[in-house]
């Protein structure tokens, strides 16, 4: 058995299936006595340069440990799927098991991103505070004029 | 044979260099990862080119680990071949 991490690049379009498929994997792999020691889903992404014409895909990592027939049947498996639109297999010396790089940039993009949110909506709440606050001097100076 | 004459080398005190030095072996890398964008995209020139490690100082051990790393990111649509895309 030995240690590799799969790559594959999906149709945006075929997106949604994306679970659907990686569960079709997982299961061929483990029937055949593999296992699976890292699943990651990075999502849709921009590609670099467009591959077959669109300019976005769904990347899934597998770090796996399985067998040569294994791997064979899998790496078919990718190549009949029309879905998948590119796939990169690296041998690896040992089970990688913590989360990758990309994950983690992912993460910290989607923490920004809720934060920078909370931040809009608390400027949004202390923005409505302000004007509540300024139309209180100008109630009073009307009041004063009067 | 013609005698060869000495090559006007760079540097010296005319053209100033600072010190180059390996970014990697600086930090210890144990392997470069295709993963690791921002790594990889240190060590591009802005048409995508890999900047050859007579550029950036990176030791050999390291460039043909990056090399790997670049074409690896490059299949996978992740980083550019080039500009013209």
């Amino acid at each position: 058995m030995r240690h590799y991490e799969i790559v594959f690049l999906v149709h945006p379009d075929q997106s949604e299936q994306v679970n659907a498929m990686v569960d079709r994997y997982r299961t061929m792999i483990t029937n055949n006595g593999g296992r699976i020691h890292r699943q990651e889903d990075w999502g849709r992404r921009q590609l670099a340069f467009p591959i077959a014409k669109v300019h976005k895909a769904h990347y899934v990592l597998l770090n796996i440990e399985c067998d040569a027939p294994t791997l064979n049947e899998l790496t078919s498996a990718f190549r009949f799927n029309d879905a998948v639109l590119r796939h990169l297999v690296v041998k690896c010396d040992d089970a990688v098991t913590e989360p990758s790089l990309m994950a983690r940039a992912k993460d910290e993009h989607d923490e920004r991103e809720s934060e920078r949110r909370s931040r809009h909506q608390a400027a949004a709440a202390t923005d409505e505070a302000g004007t509540d606050e300024a139309a209180a001097p100008a109630a009073q100076t009307a009041e004063d004029a009067a | 044979m013609r005698p060869s004459k000495p090559k006007p080398r760079g540097g010296g005190s005319r053209h100033f260099r600072r010190r180059r030095f390996c970014k990697f072996t600086a930090e210890g890398v144990t392997e470069i990862d295709y993963k690791d964008l921002n790594t990889l995209k240190a060590n591009i020139a802005e048409n995508g080119k890999i900047v050859p490690s007579r550029i950036s100082g990176t030791k050999v051990r390291y460039q043909r680990q990056l090399a790997i790393a670049i074409k690896r990111a490059r299949f996978l649509a992740l980083i550019p071949y080039s500009d013209s895309h």
